[in-house]
């Protein structure tokens, strides 16, 4: 008995002594962590719409055409609105961010989080050229937009077909929310 | 303490990788560009070198039943000092890591290393084994990027090396490599799982193919002395 | 409803933990010689998984975030494997002795296994409630079974193949395992349900 008391003393300490380090580290270091995560979906909004500020609508999670709509905001110089949206990848979910202007076009698209294969599908959130080119091909289309293979205008990326299907219909989705806003 | 025969080990003849069979699943999971290779062979050397000189110090006080558990309260704790720092300063790192930062917790390697070595020797002997032994596996890493790049995408150093305005380390990920071919030209395939299980099988086999050789070649020329040996008497 | 089946068959076969998301080689290529250690090691793996997926979230939702404490998970959620592993091996011990016998060391080294910590990880990182966390965690679990059983049984047949000398052991398994995923990549981009 007094043996089990005594391990299960010493492992608690060491645990104790980890997360106490950890603690401190947590304290240096989250500041930082946040910060850069609210500058990343910042850096998102205004890449694809420019606004000084952003009025979040508040409307209900839904799902079109298998694409998650997670929340609409509108721009408040009223250049359109601003649409998150989580559809599936080809190695799990995608988040984007699809600006809207008012005559229901796309304005730019960036995607915030994925896990997509590296020289890929992650070309389609790269800053490198590639998937510059290819973001920049959503600017201007309408809730019709679809990929060449489908009779549409958008190139896929090289490799990539299912990821530039999702962004495709992703768009499309987040131009339809906007559309049955009213 | 003998330094030489360490590193010989670490990289060679004990390469926890290729020799020793641990530690596959991040190898083949994230080497698909340089910038993941690097970022995740110096991240497990960091931690590997710590947890050994952490192990190693305390070796003498552990008791033996819970000595698993307390290695893994050590991993747990390195591990995630690594994975907040890298979230702090390098996040396009941790953002294509992903969970397998978290993951090297449960990788082989390090468990492996301060069950087999650091509960038994010096500070000192722990801390070179664990920078030759995460140098092997980094050197692994590199290996199977540059192969898998190369022949997957037509390019060298993708996210790491930046040669638009003259040659430079890009330590944020964007580097778009040194294009040696077209990308269209290239087995995209190689980018994908079979690509990892296929390149990792080659390798492995190649390095077997080479330690057999030396390792004959030693008995032959052993042999032969025993032989020189015996004619002489 | 529609989102469970699509965790479930997305777990199984789209992004099957071995040949997709490379969670769990180890015990995959060390424990898959034979056809029942391999469905045995699979059982188990499912039990723990989906027993560990329950408890994390548990532990996670009630625990952590409302302390703030999100960067100890790592700490806490492999304390929490450590443990029900051991529980498991000791009422393994006590009442499917031949079972305990036939998995040996591998048992313990579940602890180690990376689709274990992987899918209590993932739960997390997707932001899956309870129900969701447990069905990705024994469908995670069933289709790391479905991995390792197809694999012995195409290692059984190996071990009487003519390869090169230098692709003796590992080499040999790891080219076949790729051609295993090059199959299951058929299921990539199946929709089901969104």
């Amino acid at each position: 008995m007094n043996k089990i008391l005594k391990l299960t003393v010493i492992l608690f300490l060491i645990c104790a002594i980890v997360a106490g380090v950890l603690g401190l580290i947590n304290e240096v270091t989250w500041r930082r962590i946040d910060q850069i995560q609210t500058e990343k979906t910042a850096r998102a909004y205004a890449a694809v719409l420019e606004s000084e500020d952003y009025e979040d609508l508040g409307v209900e999670p839904s799902t079109i055409n298998k694409v998650s709509i997670n929340s609409i905001a509108r721009a408040s110089n009223g250049a359109g609105y601003v649409v998150e949206v989580t559809f599936s990848g080809a190695q799990g979910s995608v988040t984007m961010v699809v600006g809207v202007d008012n005559d229901y076009r796309c304005t730019g698209v960036s995607i915030t989080e994925h896990s997509e294969t590296s020289g890929l599908g992650a070309n389609a959130a790269s800053p490198a050229e590639v998937g510059v080119n290819f973001r920049s091909q959503f600017v201007g289309a309408d809730d019709s937009v679809a990929l060449k293979k489908a009779g549409g205008e958008i190139d896929a990326l090289a490799g990539a077909t299912i990821t530039s299907r999702g962004v495709t219909n992703g768009v499309a989705a987040a131009i339809q929310a906007v559309k049955a806003l009213g | 303490m003998n330094i030489k025969k360490q590193f010989k080990e670490g990289l060679i003849t004990n390469n926890p990788v290729t020799v020793q069979l641990i530690g596959m699943c991040a190898t083949m999971a994230i080497t698909t560009t340089l910038f993941n290779g690097v970022g995740m062979g110096l991240s497990v050397l960091i931690i590997l070198t710590c947890c050994n000189v952490a192990v190693s110090a305390i070796r003498k006080i552990i008791p033996n039943d819970i000595r698993l558990a307390i290695f893994v309260v050590i991993i747990a704790g390195f591990v995630t000092i690594v994975d907040l720092l890298l979230q702090a300063f390098i996040p396009a790192l941790s953002e294509s890591l992903g969970v397998f930062i978290p993951l090297i917790v449960v990788n082989c390697i390090i468990i492996g290393r301060a069950e087999a070595f650091s509960q038994k020797n010096t500070v000192g002997a722990s801390f070179f084994d664990g920078v030759f032994q995460g140098l092997g596996y980094t050197c692994v890493l590199i290996v199977m990027c540059v192969f898998r790049e190369q022949i997957g995408s037509g390019r060298f150093g993708g996210g790491l090396i930046d040669v638009s305005n003259g040659f430079r380390f890009t330590l944020d990920g964007t580097g778009a490599g040194i294009q040696l071919f077209n990308a269209d030209y290239g087995a995209s395939i190689m980018n994908l799982p079979f690509g990892g299980f296929i390149t990792l099988g080659l390798l492995i086999a190649v390095m077997q193919h080479f330690l057999k050789k030396s390792a004959k070649k030693k008995e032959a020329e052993a042999a032969a002395a025993a032989e020189a040996e015996k004619e002489a008497d | 409803m529609t989102n469970i089946i699509s965790i479930a068959i997305g777990a199984i076969l789209i992004n099957n933990f071995i040949f997709s998301q490379f969670l769990g080689c180890c015990p995959f290529l060390g424990c898959s010689s034979k056809v029942d250690t391999a469905t045995g090691m699979g059982l188990a793996v499912v039990f723990v998984m989906g027993l560990a997926s329950a408890i994390c979230w548990v532990v996670d939702t009630y625990l952590l975030i409302p302390l703030g404490l999100e960067f100890l998970e790592t700490l806490a959620f492999i304390l929490v494997i450590a443990a029900l592993v051991q529980f498991v091996e000791m009422f393994l011990k006590k009442s499917v002795p031949s079972l305990y016998s036939a998995l040996g060391i591998y048992l313990p080294l579940i602890t180690t296994n990376c689709a274990v910590l992987g899918v209590v990880l993932l739960n997390v990182q997707n932001h899956y409630n309870f129900i969701e966390s447990v069905v990705y965690g024994i469908t995670g679990g069933v289709g790391f079974m479905l991995a390792i059983v197809l694999f012995a049984s195409v290692r059984e047949r190996i071990a009487f193949a003519d390869y090169p000398e230098c692709f003796e052991g590992f080499p040999i398994c790891l080219v076949s395992a790729g051609l295993l995923a090059l199959a299951f990549m058929g299921f990539s981009g199946m929709q089901i349900f969104g």
